[in-house]
C-alpha cells in the first residue's frame, strides 16, 4: 500500500511539473513549430526581445498587476480590520458583498463591467483593467487579511493607543509588522490573479492596453511560436527569483498562512489559557 | 457635587466617594453613566480616587467594572458625566493623551518585539531622548526583577514573567494612574499569591495610583487601600478592606465579601431590635437610613462572630437552634444550625476551642447561639 501511494505521489509530481519543464526545454528549441525538436538555439529569446508589441503587453500586464494588487491589499486590509475588530450592523452583508465575486462566474462580471463602463462613458484602458481585476482580487486579500488579523490579540491595538500611538503609528508599529507576511501573501496572490486573468481583461481592456495573456491567446489564431515558450521560461525564472528573494522560510509561512503557529509551541504552558480569557462588558 | 441621589449607597457612606477638601484626586468621576442600547451598564455614579492609593473596583462579572475602567482609559465614551484626571477634565481627550496606562488581562505584549522593546515602546513613541530610554527601561525591568531578560522574545517567557513585563511597560513612563484589568486571572494559585504581594510592593515603590479591577474578593482585601464594591452598574459601598468586611452596607456586599449569615427579619424602627420569626427580638445595629417599621430586612452576622455552646451562656442574649450538621475541617468545625422558623445559619469553631460538651452534641440536638449587638447588622434587602 505504501509503495502504491509512493508511486501515486511521484505521478502527481510528474504531472505537476512536466509542463513547466517542457516550457523551459522547448524555449531552447530551434524549430519554428512547438511540436518537433530540432536542436538547441537561443533564437526565440532574440525574437522575444525584438517583439515590441508583445513586450508592450507585458508592460501593461505588469502595471495593471502592481496597481490592482496594491489596491486590493490595502482595501482588503482595511475591510478585514473592520470585519474582525468591530461588530457593526450589516457586518455579515458587507462580508458577503466582498466575497461574492468569488462565486460569480467571471464572464458575468466581465459583461456587467463592460455595461457599466460603457454606459457611464469611462474610456477602457489601464484604469478599467485595474478596477476589473480589483473585483476578483479583493475577496482573496480580504480573506487572507481576516485570517491574519483574527489571530491577533484584540487588545494589541488598544495597548498601542494606550502607550501613545496615533492610529497611523498603531498601524506602522504594531499592525503592519504583525501582518507583514499576510500582506505579502495578499499582494503576490492578487498580482498573480491579475497577471494571468483573461476573462475580465477581455471586457475591460481598451485599444493599446491589451494585456499579455490576451495577446498570447490571440496568437493562437495566427499560430503560436516558441517565442511564447521563451517568455514562459523567463516568467518562471522571475517567479523563482521572487521566491528566493522573499526567502524560502517566509514563503513557507505565507503558503501555510499561519505566522502565529510557529510561535505557539515555544510558549510557556500557562500562557495558553490567555487565549480563552474573556473580556467582560 | 451633585447626582449622588441615584446611587444605592446610604448618604452616610457616600461621603467616602469624595476626597477631603484641598486634595486633588487622581481620578474624579462625576455622574458617569454608560448605556449600551437599552442596557444601562453603569448607573450614574460619583467617585474620587486618591493620589497614590491602591484602589480596587470589586464586583462579579457583568457588574460594569470593566466598562467603568474603559471609560477612564478612554476606550469607551461615557453616555453622560465627566472624568477628571489630576484636576483637569479629560472628556473628549483620546486615550493616547491621557496620563495613564493600562495593564491588560491578556497582557497584550507585542509579539514581534523583545522584552526590552516592549517596555521601551511608549518612550520611543513619545520620542524621549535615546540615552534616557536605555536607562529608564532597565530601571523598569529591575523593578519587576527581570533585569537580565531584556533580549528575550515575549513568547519565551512564563505567564508570571509576561505579566511582569506588562507591568514594567505600564509604569516605565511614570504615568499618574495605572489601571489593572484582572491581571492575575491567568496565573495559577501559587503565583497569584506571590504576585499579590509583589504588586502591592511595586505600587508602593513607584508611588503611582493603581486602579485594580477584579472579581476576586481575596485579592481586593489583601492589596487595596480602599475598595469599591460594584453590582449591577452601581457602587454599593466604598471603604477600606476592614470597613467593607466589618461593616457591609448592603446584603450583597455582606455576602459577596467573605461569607455571611443572612437572617430574614422584620424591622421595628430605629433604635429597636428587629424581630426574627420564631425567635423574637435579636440584637443588631441599624446602619444607614432606618427602614420603616414592619418592613422586611436582613440581619447579617459573620460566621466567626457567632458563638455556640451546649448550655445557655451565663450572661447576655442567646437563643436556641437545632444542630443540622457538624463537619470537621481539620483546623475548625463547621456547624449548620436551624434558627427560628425559617433561618439557616452556619458558624465555625476552631478545633482547639471545642469543649467536651459541644463535642458531644449530635445532629438534631438543641444548641445555644449568641452574638454581640455590634457584630450583627440590619441591612435592607
Amino acid at each position: 500500500m505504501d509503495r502504491f501511494l509512493g508511486w501515486v505521489t511521484k505521478l502527481v509530481l510528474v504531472f505537476l511539473y512536466v509542463p513547466i519543464v517542457a516550457v523551459v526545454v522547448y524555449s531552447f528549441n530551434a524549430s519554428p513549430r512547438t511540436s518537433s525538436w530540432e536542436g538547441l538555439s537561443l533564437r526565440w529569446y532574440v525574437e522575444l526581445f525584438g517583439d515590441g508589441p508583445l513586450l508592450k503587453t507585458l508592460q501593461t500586464s505588469l502595471i495593471v498587476g502592481i496597481f490592482a494588487a496594491g489596491l486590493a491589499t490595502a482595501i482588503g486590509f482595511l475591510s478585514a480590520l473592520a470585519l474582525t475588530r468591530y461588530r457593526f450592523k450589516g457586518r455579515a452583508f458587507f462580508l458577503g458583498a466582498i466575497v461574492l465575486p468569488l462565486i460569480i462566474p467571471e464572464i458575468v462580471l466581465g459583461v456587467a463591467l463592460l455595461t457599466v463602463f460603457g454606459s457611464s462613458g469611462i474610456k477602457l484602458g489601464v484604469v478599467t483593467l485595474v478596477l476589473g481585476h480589483l473585483i476578483v482580487a479583493l475577496p482573496l486579500t480580504t480573506l487572507i487579511m481576516m485570517g491574519s488579523l483574527s489571530s491577533l490579540d484584540p487588545s494589541l491595538p488598544e495597548a498601542a493607543t494606550d502607550l501613545g500611538c496615533t492610529p497611523w503609528q498603531t498601524f506602522t508599529r504594531v499592525l503592519f509588522p504583525l501582518t507583514r507576511s499576510a500582506m505579502l501573501a495578499s499582494f503576490l496572490l492578487s498580482f498573480t490573479t491579475s497577471f494571468s486573468n483573461i476573462v475580465i481583461s477581455t471586457f475591460t481592456s481598451g485599444v493599446g492596453t491589451t494585456t499579455m495573456p490576451l495577446r498570447i491567446y490571440s496568437m493562437l489564431k495566427t499560430g503560436i511560436t516558441p517565442e511564447i515558450n521563451a517568455l514562459g521560461a523567463l516568467l518562471i525564472l522571475l517567479t523563482l527569483v521572487i521566491i528566493f528573494a522573499v526567502g524560502l522560510q517566509q514563503m513557507r509561512r505565507i503558503l501555510v498562512g499561519a505566522e502565529e503557529k510557529d510561535q505557539a509551541p515555544d510558549a510557556a504552558p500557562d500562557t495558553i489559557s490567555l487565549q480563552t480569557a474573556t473580556t467582560e462588558r | 457635587m451633585t447626582s449622588s441621589t441615584q446611587t444605592a449607597m446610604p448618604d452616610s457612606l457616600m461621603a467616602d466617594s469624595r476626597a477631603g477638601q484641598g486634595e486633588t484626586p487622581a481620578v474624579r468621576l462625576t455622574g458617569i453613566t454608560k448605556t449600551f442600547g437599552d442596557n444601562m451598564v453603569v448607573q450614574p455614579l460619583d467617585l474620587d480616587i486618591r493620589q497614590n492609593e491602591f484602589f480596587s473596583i470589586l464586583g462579579p462579572s457583568g457588574c460594569g467594572k470593566t466598562t467603568l475602567m474603559r471609560m477612564i482609559t478612554g476606550f469607551e465614551t461615557p453616555t453622560d458625566g465627566s472624568i477628571e484626571l489630576a484636576g483637569s477634565s479629560v472628556d473628549g481627550l483620546p486615550t493616547r493623551k491621557r496620563d495613564l496606562n493600562m495593564l491588560f488581562q491578556s497582557y497584550a505584549l507585542f509579539p514581534h518585539l523583545t522584552v526590552f522593546e516592549n517596555v521601551a515602546f511608549e518612550l520611543r513613541v513619545r520620542r524621549e531622548p535615546k540615552k534616557d530610554i536605555t536607562r529608564r527601561v532597565q530601571d523598569a525591568l529591575d523593578l519587576v526583577r527581570l533585569g537580565d531578560l531584556g533580549e528575550r522574545k515575549t513568547d519565551q517567557l512564563s505567564g508570571g514573567q509576561r505579566q511582569r513585563v506588562a507591568l514594567a511597560r505600564a509604569v516605565v513612563s511614570r504615568p499618574a494612574v495605572v489601571l489593572l484589568d484582572e491581571p492575575l486571572g491567568a496565573l495559577d494559585q501559587q503565583l497569584r499569591k506571590e504576585m499579590q504581594i509583589e504588586l502591592k510592593r511595586m505600587q508602593r515603590d513607584v508611588g503611582i495610583t493603581f486602579i485594580y479591577v477584579t472579581h476576586d474578593q481575596e485579592e481586593a482585601l489583601s492589596m487595596s487601600d480602599r475598595i469599591a464594591v460594584m453590582w449591577k452598574g452601581r457602587l454599593l459601598q466604598i471603604g477600606s478592606p476592614q470597613e467593607i468586611y466589618d461593616a457591609p452596607a448592603t446584603e450583597f456586599v455582606a455576602s459577596f465579601i467573605g461569607s455571611c449569615n443572612i437572617i430574614p427579619a422584620i424591622s421595628a424602627g430605629p433604635g429597636n431590635a428587629p424581630t426574627v420569626a420564631g425567635i423574637g427580638e435579636v440584637p443588631a445595629v441599624e446602619v444607614g437610613a432606618a427602614e420603616p417599621v414592619g418592613s422586611h430586612v436582613s440581619v447579617a452576622v459573620r460566621p466567626e462572630r457567632m458563638s455556640v455552646s451546649a448550655s445557655a451562656p451565663a450572661t447576655g442574649w442567646s437563643t436556641t437552634g437545632t444542630l443540622t450538621e457538624a463537619v470537621y475541617l481539620g483546623h475548625e468545625w463547621r456547624y449548620g444550625i436551624r434558627l427560628g422558623s425559617d433561618a439557616h445559619v452556619f458558624t465555625t469553631v476552631p478545633s482547639t476551642q471545642l469543649g467536651p460538651e459541644l463535642g458531644a452534641l449530635r445532629t438534631g440536638d438543641s444548641i445555644f447561639v449568641s452574638w454581640a449587638e455590634k457584630d450583627a447588622r440590619v441591612l435592607a434587602e
